[in-house]
């Protein structure tokens, strides 16, 4: 009870006004300087007994306009087409929002006309408003999904507000990850994990219209944990999977369901022969969900991630292991051990050539795709990193076609309470450790030169932790104390970058001169995880510097 | 306390490890900082089945004289030779000599677990070095303490002169440090070796145990008034000064240091501040890249807000499962909640278990000790 008491006032003052003791509102970059937006949290009212077991993770989820007859339809036979007027869309929508968000700083007069879910929020607020369904809510913005305690909040981007527009409580166990499908072409798109394995999908737009506090329309799967009843600690839905979606849990499974189906057949699956060998095992019955499982190891998967392409996904865990599997073949490609301790994150890049993994010995690691090994390690947190993940609005300020300079953005936020941002130039790392002929090429080639670190690995191995001397170092272009709990996560949108506490405060950092530069990028759709934005950027990646 | 005990069964069934013990120990008066401390060392097994191993071959001069080193060893046996799986046992004759031995804990204030063990460490590797002392002085009476102070795994180097002597709780316990000192003007490295059976570090808001290690051994530079007299300069210089580990110690031992002395204050302050210990450990501060791992065993913990008052209780790892000590009482734990005994994120919190003692075991092929 102290606890909660406690919990509140800190959390009241820590939120209502920005400036927090010893901690700026902006902080410095090449670039320019990051000005502390606003923030996002959960009401105070909220706050329950089971806070703070839990740890806040945050999903961005964006919503295209109702796919009713406002909008024109999208051929549905070509992707490609299709993501293109998904990106336009996006980019209008995307100035709206720059705009609104300039006009704030006077008075939000002109806004209130163009921003339905602040309507949204002022009902969801106020409890007394009757069961109507907000008709008039055409759902579309940005939204930021968020656990704190027993509920998921969400929350609009977009608007100043600091409360979220909706809470949605869960009465038997606590929800602890969660996902968000861009590409969804109907149905359900919001994937949410429970503590006690419970798995549900539903519909964003629905539960943005419904006023009510509980989940509607949800789709529930691992009922009370009939599959599965350890923690549920990572879901994602498979990029271009038609709807297919993956569970990992506390206890090394990995479940591959779809959303089609329900959950009603027999989904038994056979006794794990060898515990510490990876199989995979496939559902008896065409109509069981989950239609596979994946036993990847003894401990807990503590993330995973997919490579934007769908191709790969990365797990990583308690044992320490980063794991890359070929998701069709369901093979593992490749992987390694951290330095020591667990590994808590993990984050590709959007060209799928690298995987960035943070976790207990502090340190952020590069992993190569095409070496099958670590390339890098990011020292500079003071604790361990709990949040990783490749900056892909950012373009190299001298990208313009030399191809010497490839470069990589990147974030970690750490439970030190502070926010990294780190460059990666290949080239820098590579040349120092490679003893190969003097004047050879800068350029990053594969398997030319003699030194050992050229050798890559065998396929489907795991690599044991490398020794401190053996890998090269980063340090970190920025170190800021951004809140004053530890951290667990990290976002970038085209704007902004957004850091998430492990208490469920989320602040929102603008990026340098945002304002001008509203249409300057191609890439615009305000998200993390799009794919219309990853076919565009591996593209534009790729073209910049493999000569 | 007899139903915890078979609850604690009820939970383990039959992956109950066997031959092992699980037993309680009773609390006498604010003794829960001996309690925890010795459950810590009761499942530091190298420590653990060397003592016993002093024990029996020592039981024949049983008539010896009572000393600490006797006491814990009897006590383990006593442990380890129970009938029962479970339960709990009265260490009282270990607290009596204890308190018989040292007037610092004769007092029933709240004591503090790291200067006990501190004080037991020291106080059996005097025992083992007066009775080597004892046994070379008298070549007659031979084996029994002869062959205890080289340790049982090491018997035939009683050559070895003039040395310090290394016992068994040297090669568990010790490690050596270098404090290396550079004159900034001749540019000399003076290196000073010293050994130690923990380390103790300072702690910071929000950090993890490797960044307390990396700011232990961090450069310092000492200048103006704190400046550093070179015997080539022959003068006092500015100089670099930095601690490294020489040699990592089989059991490593980190005390954090929650207690501090507030000037402002005039008394100690307890720090919750939260500092998250890895499962896994490496020492990057070494001299040699050696990279040996460590694995976590056993955590001492402090609960309550002030230095004065309080509890201790520990988390100890055996045959894969954790448990949870406190006084009497034991209980089987989840891994995950070794996490709940970080400290607090912020100064005032209703959360007072904080993580006080480390003790991490070297895994895997060690090369050395």
């Amino acid at each position: 009870m102290i606890n909660t008491a406690n919990g509140m006032i800190s959390q009241s003052s820590s939120s209502a006004n920005a400036q927090s003791p010893g901690l700026k509102t902006y902080f410095k970059t090449p670039e320019g300087r990051y000005k502390l937006y606003y923030e996002k949290t959960y009401p105070s009212g909220l706050l329950h007994y089971a806070h703070g077991k839990t740890v806040t993770q945050a999903t961005l989820a964006h919503l295209k306009d109702k796919p009713a007859p406002s909008t024109p339809p999208a051929p549905p036979s070509s992707f490609s087409a299709s993501s293109g007027v998904r990106s336009a869309a996006a980019r209008l929508l995307g100035a709206g929002n720059g705009s609104r968000a300039l006009g704030f700083g006077g008075g939000n007069g002109g806004s209130k006309s163009l921003s339905g879910s602040s309507r949204m929020g002022s009902l969801g607020a106020s409890s007394s408003s009757t069961s109507l369904t907000n008709t008039n809510f055409d759902g579309k913005g940005t939204y930021i999904i968020f656990n704190v305690g027993d509920a998921i909040f969400i929350s609009d981007l977009n608007s100043q507000d600091k409360d979220p527009i909706k809470s949605i409580h869960f009465s038997n166990s606590n929800p602890v990850c969660h996902a968000f499908d861009q590409d969804a072409k109907d149905g359900h798109d919001l994937l949410i994990g429970l503590n006690s394995g419970d798995v549900y999908s539903v519909s964003l737009r629905q539960q943005l219209q419904d006023v009510g506090k509980k989940l509607v329309g949800a789709q529930h799967y691992n009922k009370d944990g009939s599959v599965n009843n350890s923690r549920c600690t990572s879901v994602a839905w498979v990029p271009g999977g038609d709807g297919a979606f993956v569970v990992a849990h506390a206890d090394g499974n990995l479940y591959v369901y779809e959303k089609s189906k329900d959950g009603a057949g027999d989904s038994s699956f056979p006794v794990i022969k060898d515990q510490t060998q990876f199989s995979v095992a496939h559902a008896r019955y065409s109509k069981s969900n989950p239609i596979a499982r994946w036993h990847i190891c003894q401990s807990a998967i503590n993330s995973i991630a997919f490579s934007t392409d769908g191709a790969y996904l990365a797990t990583v865990g308690r044992d320490g292991y980063l794991r890359v599997f070929d998701y069709s073949k369901e093979q593992l490609i490749c992987g390694g051990k951290s330095y020591y301790g667990a590994l808590l994150c993990c984050a590709w890049s959007m060209d799928g050539k690298y995987i960035l993994t943070g976790g207990e010995d502090d340190l952020v690691q590069v992993w190569s795709m095409e070496d099958r090994k670590v390339v890098a390690w990011g020292e500079g947190h003071n604790s361990w990193v709990s949040g990783v993940a490749f900056d892909s609005y950012w373009s190299s300020p001298n990208s313009d076609g030399t191809g010497e300079t490839v470069m990589y953005r990147f974030g970690s936020v750490g439970q030190d309470t502070r926010l990294l941002l780190w460059d990666l130039e290949m080239d820098e790392i590579v040349v120092p450790l490679r003893r190969g002929p003097p004047g050879g090429s800068p350029t990053f080639s594969t398997g030319s030169q003699s030194a050992h670190w050229d050798n890559v690995c065998p396929v489907g191995t795991l690599q044991p932790a490398p020794s401190m001397r053996d890998v090269p170092k980063l340090s970190p272009l920025v170190a800021h104390r951004v809140h004053t709990e530890p951290l667990s996560g990290l976002i970038f949108t085209q704007e902004s970058v957004l850091t998430v506490c492990r208490e469920g405060h989320i602040k929102i950092w603008m990026r340098p001169g945002v304002a001008e530069n509203q249409s300057g990028n191609s890439e615009t759709v305000l998200s993390t995880s799009s794919k219309d934005k990853s076919l565009l950027s591996s593209k534009v990646g790729s073209s910049s510097y493999r000569q | 306390m007899g139903a915890a005990g078979s609850k604690l069964e009820k939970a383990l069934g039959d992956q109950f490890p066997e031959g092992e013990r699980y037993f309680g120990l009773e609390n006498f008066g604010n003794t829960c900082y001996c309690n925890s401390v010795l459950q810590a060392l009761y499942f530091c097994v190298p420590f653990r089945e060397q003592l016993l191993d002093y024990y029996s071959s020592n039981k024949n001069i049983g008539d010896a004289e009572e000393n600490l080193l006797t006491c814990l060893a009897d006590l383990f046996t006593q442990i380890s030779s129970q009938k029962k799986k479970t339960g709990v046992i009265a260490p009282k004759r270990f607290v009596q000599r204890l308190k018989k031995q040292n007037e610092l804990f004769r007092s029933y204030m709240h004591q503090d677990a790291h200067e006990f063990l501190n004080f037991l460490l020291n106080e059996l590797v005097d025992i083992l070095e007066k009775e080597a002392e004892a046994s070379k002085s008298d070549p007659e009476s031979l084996s029994p303490s002869e062959k205890t102070a080289n340790g049982p795994a090491n018997g035939q180097a009683n050559g070895v002169r003039k040395e310090p002597l290394v016992t068994w709780v040297h090669k568990n316990f010790q490690g050596i440090l270098t404090n290396e000192t550079k004159c900034l003007r001749c540019e000399t490295v003076t290196a000073r070796d010293e050994t130690f059976f923990d380390l103790s570090l300072d702690i910071e808001q929000n950090s993890s145990i490797t960044s307390c290690l990396k700011n232990f051994s961090s450069t310092e530079t000492l200048n103006a008034e704190d400046k550093f007299f070179c015997d080539k300069c022959c003068s006092l210089q500015e100089a670099q000064k930095r601690m490294k580990i020489k040699k990592p110690p089989h059991i490593l031992v980190i005390h954090l240091k929650r207690f501090k002395y507030i000037e402002q204050l005039g008394r100690y302050k307890k720090l919750s501040y939260r500092v998250v210990f890895p499962l896994e450990l490496k020492l990057s501060n070494t001299v040699e890249d050696a990279d040996i791992e460590y694995s976590l065993f056993a955590v001492v913990v402090h609960v309550g807000s002030g230095p004065n008052h309080g509890h201790y209780v520990s988390l100890v790892k055996s045959h894969n499962h954790w448990l949870f000590f406190d006084d009497e009482n034991v209980e089987m734990i989840d891994e995950s909640a070794v996490q709940t005994f970080f400290g607090s994120a912020q100064e005032y919190s209703s959360n007072t278990d904080h993580g006080y003692i480390l003790f991490y075991e070297s895994i895997g092929a060690s090369n050395k000790s």
